[in-house]
């Protein structure tokens, strides 16, 4: 089992968008694709799924080609709609259908999405009164809303490979709870996840590997544990309640940043840490917070992205 | 040449199919061009002459001015006049308004014959308190029309089979000797201009009905912004294969609702006058005499092949520029380039026919532009032979082949793009870069041009 991608190429005209990407997972887990905008994400996607032609390299699946032949794929686009005057159950078995589900099987998929991601009043409509209940369309419907079956459609055929661009964008906090949970069920599965977001504490959240774009190039790739701990401790907070700025500056640490007595600050290791704690403590400072961590994703993204810019 | 993957087309066209269906907007056209076509006949049959066949009159006073003996037998040979009485009568015009104005069933009628402009007049009045209607008089005027005629010939001495030979229909044909020795059935070229033109008509409206709908089956996911999520499960290929079936039901079913409420229309018209009537108004109408055409089954069948041929043609040619379109603004593009594609091989097609040209006929037959509008007329009319029939046939079908996949491929090339509508040399180039793409692909290796 596994899913590669090696030497992913495309150029429109003289312009290269998607500059040799290679990834692979060995198991089921969930890959992050990050980028900034235009970096080659979608594109990529849309070459891993033959929806682009491409102009090099190859997509793997289980040691042959991936086709919708031989993977059963979930895919939740950036760019998502739904026939706005059709109804929601005939767009729902219309998608079924086409991934080869019986009506029968169809049915009780769509019931138990519906129910999962609490859609069952748009889809199941009750009745008011004297008047038979109408089947909503889509146009009828939150974008919110509209984006649950979007996700239903998704998870239909109960893929292997699942792929997710953007699946968090302009949910509500429930909303986004209730996204979450279904992911890590997924996860939980032993299902295959590619996902491309803007928001990096979802990504930091689900994924194992990482590879991150800038303008197609590949800028940072491999284990999101790993390459943290590459980074070492070096971010640094502290909290107190009077002006700490000489002392930290005085132990040659950097301040990255203030906001009234609280530091962001860049050490070299533990023991610059450890020394200006041991100062603070001997000065008689009263500290509210003092925490030494690994850069976050956020961080890590923002230099990396940052270097390419400055470079280029 | 890669096989294509049509998995998915059936379900595509059944679920475009069936949304249209469930549209009430179209349920209503449909009706309304149902009821149209169902109310052609009887409405002509109700507003035209109808035959009459029982009349109010009872006596008919008869002032003949011709000179030629009316033999009141004639008039009663006539089913509906054979119980009237026909009076003759010298009364002036003042005396037969008195005479009728006091009875309910009679009608006064006055023949005279104008030497000047040799012409017969038959005037015929009834009373403004009568129970006779104006149908029972021009029904009448008929009868007496009929008997003049008769009186005219007894009075030349015509015998009977002189007379049968005075009715006697005329054929005529015109052709080459070489057409003629070989026995070739060819029609006037009235006929044939105008059946040419009935034909082009036809596909024209058809094919500009179509186009609409193309147009609008291949921005649909464009717009709905769900290209992605279905090109998961289906190719590019199916989708828009599986559409373009859909609206070619669409246009057929539409236009045989509208032959189906024709056909049971003149049923319907029959019951009610004269089928002649009917028949004379499709004539005049349409300036064609289907008699000549020798139309069977086959014609039939053939007629319904050469119609499918031409839209598949004009229908995946619209499809190759409505997948062109990102926004419904570029549709105005779009449409202009079809109508300029269909009006030439229209305009050539329509007026070929008027030249009177066998070379011009072969090749206006021949040319897959020309032909769909062209070739069968001519092969009815007798103009082309069935050996370049067949070959128009085939280049047809390939030529529809051909632009049904080139469509698949300019779906699948453009359903990303947003932009301006491309101009066609840019649309070209697009399918070069991508046929290069995908010949690298396929050998495994990546497009020299890519670095």
């Amino acid at each position: 089992m596994g899913f590669s991608v090696r030497e992913l190429f495309k150029k429109y005209g003289d312009k290269v968008v998607v500059d040799h990407l290679s990834f692979e997972m060995n198991e089921p887990g969930v890959y992050a694709l990050l980028g900034t905008n235009g970096a080659g994400k979608t594109t990529s996607i849309r070459m891993i799924l033959n929806m682009l032609s491409k102009d090099g390299g190859t997509v793997e699946w289980n040691g042959g080609p991936l086709s919708l032949k031989t993977c059963n794929v979930g895919y939740l686009a950036e760019e998502r709609g739904l026939y706005p005057k059709n109804t929601l159950m005939d767009q729902l078995m219309y998608f079924a259908s086409l991934r080869g589900l019986s009506r029968s099987e169809a049915k009780e998929r769509i019931r138990y999405w519906a129910e999962r991601l609490e859609a069952t009043e748009y889809l199941y409509p009750q009745q008011t009164g004297a008047k038979a209940p109408k089947p909503k369309k889509a146009d009828e419907l939150s974008k919110g809303n509209q984006q649950k079956i979007q996700f239903m459609l998704a998870l239909l055929s109960d893929p292997e490979l699942l792929i997710l661009d953007e699946p968090l964008s302009g949910l509500d906090p429930v909303n986004t709870d209730v996204f979450k949970s279904i992911i890590h069920e997924e996860i939980g599965k032993g299902k295959y996840l590619i996902m491309s977001s803007h928001q990096m504490a979802t990504i930091e959240e689900f994924c194992t590997d990482l590879t991150i774009l800038n303008r197609s190039k590949t800028v940072l790739q491999g284990n999101l544990a790993e390459i943290k701990k590459s980074y070492g401790r070096i971010n640094l907070f502290v909290k107190a309640e009077q002006e700490l700025r000489p002392m930290i500056e005085q132990a040659g640490i950097t301040v990255l940043s203030s906001v009234g007595f609280s530091y962001q600050c860049r050490v070299t290791g533990e023991e610059q840490a450890n020394a200006l704690l041991r100062s603070l403590v001997s000065q008689g400072i009263t500290l509210i917070a003092f925490e030494l961590r690994e850069p976050s994703l956020h961080e890590i993204f923002v230099e990396k992205v940052g270097e390419v810019h400055e470079e280029s | 040449m890669k096989s294509l993957d049509l998995r998915g087309t059936g379900t595509v066209f059944r679920y475009t199919v069936q949304q249209h269906y469930k549209t009430r907007s179209v349920i209503i056209f449909l009706l309304i061009l149902f009821l149209g076509a169902l109310a052609v006949f009887p409405i002509r049959a109700m507003t035209g002459s109808k035959a009459v066949t029982e009349t109010k009159i009872r006596q008919v006073y008869l002032r003949n001015e011709t000179g030629f003996v009316i033999e009141a037998e004639d008039v009663k040979k006539d089913d509906v006049f054979s119980g009237v009485e026909i009076i003759d009568t010298k009364d002036d015009d003042a005396a037969l308004a008195k005479t009728i104005a006091a009875e309910k069933n009679a009608a006064a009628t006055v023949m005279t014959l104008d030497r000047e402009k040799m012409c017969f007049d038959i005037r015929t009045n009834y009373g403004a308190d009568s129970e006779v209607v104006n149908a029972d008089a021009e029904a009448l005027n008929q009868v007496l029309s009929q008997a003049l005629h008769q009186a005219l010939l007894r009075a030349q001495s015509v015998t009977a089979e002189q007379e049968t030979l005075l009715h006697s229909a005329v054929y005529s044909q015109v052709s080459k000797v070489s057409d003629y020795l070989r026995n070739a059935e060819e029609t006037g070229t009235d006929t044939h201009v105008f059946a040419n033109l009935l034909y082009c008509y036809l596909i024209i409206m058809l094919n500009t009905l179509a186009m609409s709908y193309v147009f609008q089956q291949c921005m649909e996911e464009k717009v709905s912004k769900l290209v992605e999520s279905l090109l998961v499960s289906v190719s590019p290929t199916s989708l828009i294969l599986g559409k373009l079936l859909a609206v070619t039901l669409f246009i057929f079913f539409g236009l045989g609702l509208v032959v189906l409420g024709l056909f049971i229309s003149f049923r319907i018209g029959s019951q009610m006058t004269d089928p002649k009537i009917l028949t004379d108004m499709i004539k005049n109408l349409i300036h064609v005499d289907f008699s000549v055409l020798h139309i069977s089954v086959g014609t039939i069948a053939l007629f319904l092949l050469c119609t499918l041929l031409a839209y598949a043609i004009a229908a995946s040619f619209s499809a190759i520029v409505g997948s062109c379109c990102s926004r419904t603004e570029d549709t105005q593009h779009a449409s202009l380039a079809v109508v300029m594609f269909i009006m030439i091989g229209y305009l050539v097609g329509a007026f070929v026919p008027m030249f009177e040209n066998d070379a011009a006929y072969n090749i206006v037959s021949l040319f897959p532009l020309t032909s769909i509008f062209s070739a069968f007329p001519n092969f009815v009319c007798g103009k082309i032979t069935a050996g370049v029939f067949t070959v128009a046939l085939l280049l047809q079908a390939a030529t529809a082949y051909f632009l049904i996949r080139t469509a698949g491929r300019v779906y699948r090339m453009m359903i990303f793009y947003r932009g301006a509508f491309p101009k066609p040399k840019q649309v070209i180039r697009m399918m070069r870069e991508e046929r290069a793409a995908a010949r690298y692909a396929a050998a495994g290796k990546e497009d020299p041009h890519g670095k």
